[in-house]
């Protein structure tokens, strides 16, 4: 079995980032998968980008534009 | 409007943190791979080229690195020449052949070398940088800089009037976030720019004998709610921050949330008399050729672009003036003195939530209310003290130099503990017939005051419900310019019952240390009046009556923590933790009426 590797797009581990670790995965050419040195992650391009998406979902406000008065402005 | 400041810096980095890393993967490290240096150069280039579209100009940090290369130099003498950019010098960007070579370490963090390293480095490549450019830098910076570095500095180049130095919040929360393998922690600091004190470069000068005589800026200007909850590299004035956390839109490449970090630091300036501030600093590593993470260089350069392109718009709009930090330097020295607070009000602008918190700096403390607990004070820093804090190999704070805190709410727990035990926070608990209601459970919000130097927030009334009885109770949280101390009343505004009594226990859990883990509180000293108790994990308490003032000597960050009290029949009470618990507590119990305030003091002063 071939060691793993970087590619092109170096993915973060998205199950690391949701709990705010940066941290690289590395690519086993053997599995087209990658996988997480740290945690138990391992997945395909896909499953990545779909966890990737996930990680979106805390962002609530990642689409509002803010004016000036809402800064102060509260929905309660 | 005011406009706002705005400070572009660029760096020609020669060997780009993280691009050796990336670029070079899977080969043996070579410092001087041409493939490496040219990628650098046309990075910095970019970014150049960027401002300069934009109509921005920048301050150019000179690297070591940079000054061996006659490109980057010939670049600097010429944007200078034609955009009027500041050729500055930052002890970033350290390692490249020439450097390993002479130094014979793959240390390249200024800040953490011995203090003679540091001095016979700083003579390097303050001397390297006038051999190319014959004059001596103005402005300087690293990622830290402590004060011992900063006095020296100053005295050998007096020319310099302005440094990069330190990084808000990055302590902890950066190690872990850097799977625990960024072996530099320095949380604590202010979060815009200030003077630094001779003393503590992180705690401000309170006047011109404490005056380092430089003005510091931070390392990019952050979210002051999401970099406080979170992880600091995610949320800052530097457009990869934003896309290492992933906040754009895949499909547009959209990032909104980066104009409203922008715009709410514009806002910043309703409490600041006038004046707002960002700082933006990408070194070229996060515009990596090969991408970074999950972005293509495509997005990394149109995130670069949108950035600039926005301050740009907003310089066109006469709503932003960019400065070279020499300028800055000289600007703020002009309207600012030295007691003059900085004040954030700060609203969460990205997660939906309604939090609020407020940010408050001056040479005598750090602090941060949070109107989703109450107003309580979560986080405290003690700059009273100004703490002779060397950092580096051969002093006591090789790695550390984070500036202490009393309060922590997220290291060191706030209002909720597991199982046992209290957590660090200054609240009040609201007590009728056996019931007791922490304000860490009222949340609400806040309206911000300057009067007569009194920076004050008046927070919305919160309801608080008893089996028998329902008040509505107002807090409002005060700080007295150059006093050191917060001031914080207590009134009943509404009530169900007006022949009702209450009693508010205004309290303050605390204890000090710099990381999540805690430190020996064996040296703690606790007085209620006359009265002392040795810190001994004991589990103890003195109760008085009547009590004048409450105190505890916190030895080892040298700093005497002091509660009083306006009202007379008050019950003054200092506690000590246990080994389960290592707190100390501060705290005054009054009977009131629904027609009485309460009013209570904390002061900070220097022990010693």
């Amino acid at each position: 079995m071939a060691q793993a590797r970087k590619i092109k797009l170096n993915y973060r581990c998205p199950q690391c980032f949701m709990r705010d670790i940066d941290m690289d995965m590395f690519y086993d050419p053997d599995k087209k998968e990658y996988y997480c040195l740290r945690c138990s992650f391992h997945g395909d391009e896909k499953r990545v980008l779909e966890k990737n998406e996930e990680v979106r979902l805390k962002y609530l406000d990642m689409s509002r534009r803010f004016k000036m008065e809402d800064f102060e402005k509260f929905d309660d | 409007m005011a406009k706002l400041i705005l400070n572009l810096i660029h760096r020609p980095e020669m060997v780009p943190e993280y691009s050796q890393k990336v670029t070079g993967h899977g080969k043996q490290e070579d410092l001087g791979d041409q493939k490496l240096l040219n990628e650098s150069l046309d990075i910095f280039i970019t970014q150049q080229r960027i401002a300069h579209e934009c109509g921005l100009k920048t301050t150019i940090q000179m690297t070591y690195s940079s000054l061996f290369n006659d490109e980057a130099v010939e670049i600097a003498k010429h944007d200078h020449e034609k955009y009027g950019d500041e050729i500055a010098l930052t002890l970033l960007g350290l390692p490249c052949e020439e450097f390993r070579k002479k130094y014979k370490t793959k240390e390249f963090c200024i800040w953490m070398f011995s203090k003679e390293d540091k001095h016979n480095i700083v003579d390097d490549v303050f001397e390297k940088f006038y051999e190319k450019f014959g004059f001596y830098p103005e402005s300087t910076g690293s990622y830290y800089m402590d004060a011992e570095l900063i006095n020296y500095i100053k005295e050998k180049y007096p020319s310099v009037k302005c440094a990069v130095a330190t990084c808000f919040e990055e302590g902890p929360k950066a190690y872990h976030t850097c799977n625990n393998s960024w072996y530099t922690l320095m949380d604590g600091g202010p979060w815009a720019p200030w003077i630094p004190s001779k003393q503590n470069t992180h705690a401000p000068a309170a006047n011109k004998q404490e005056d380092s005589g430089i003005v510091a800026i931070p390392h990019l200007s952050r979210d002051l709610l999401a970099c406080y909850d979170g992880n600091g590299s995610n949320f800052g004035t530097h457009p990869q921050n934003v896309l290492r956390g992933m906040i754009y839109d895949t499909k547009t490449w959209e990032f909104p949330y980066f104009y409203n970090l922008v715009d709410q630091y514009r806002y910043q300036e309703k409490f600041n008399n006038g004046y707002c501030y960002n700082m933006v600093f990408v070194g070229p590593g996060w515009m990596n050729k090969m991408g970074r993470w999950e972005q293509p260089y495509e997005l990394l350069e149109k995130a670069y672009k949108d950035g600039c392109n926005y301050y740009g718009e907003l310089k066109k709009q006469g709503q932003l003036v960019d400065m070279t930090m020499a300028e800055f330097a000289d600007h703020y020295r002009s309207i600012k003195t030295y007691e003059e607070p900085e004040c954030a009000l700060w609203r969460d602008i990205l997660y939906g939530s309604n939090k609020q918190l407020f940010w408050y700096l001056d040479p005598y403390m750090r602090a941060c209310i949070n109107m989703d607990q109450g107003g309580a004070l979560v986080d405290l820093r003690p700059y009273v003290s100004k703490l002779d804090y060397e950092m580096g190999v051969g002093s006591k704070h090789i790695q550390d130099v984070s500036y202490p805190y009393l309060i922590q709410e997220k290291y060191r727990a706030g209002y909720f503990t597991h199982y046992a035990g209290e957590g660090t926070i200054r609240s009040g608990k609201i007590c009728h017939n056996g019931e007791e209601v922490d304000l860490c459970l009222c949340r609400t919000h806040a309206h911000f005051n300057n009067d007569n130097g009194n920076r004050t927030l008046t927070l919305d009334p919160v309801e608080i419900e008893f089996s028998d009885l329902t008040i509505k109770l107002v807090s409002i949280i005060s700080f007295k310019q150059g006093s050191s101390e917060i001031e914080v009343t207590r009134k009943i505004v509404e009530t169900s019952d007006e022949n009702a009594q209450i009693t508010i226990k205004e309290y303050m859990v605390a204890t000090y240390g710099t990381t999540e883990y805690p430190e020996d509180m064996g040296s703690i000293v606790l007085h209620n009046d006359e009265q002392t108790m040795n810190y001994e994990y004991k589990c103890r308490e003195i109760i008085k009556e009547g009590s004048k003032q409450i105190s505890s000597d916190v030895t080892p960050i040298d700093t005497k923590v002091v509660m009083t009290c306006e009202n007379d029949d008050c019950v003054g009470i200092v506690r000590e933790g246990y080994a389960f618990s290592p707190m100390f507590t501060l705290e005054y119990d009054v009977t009131v009426n629904m027609k009485e305030d309460v009013k209570t003091w904390l002061k900070l002063e220097k022990l010693n």
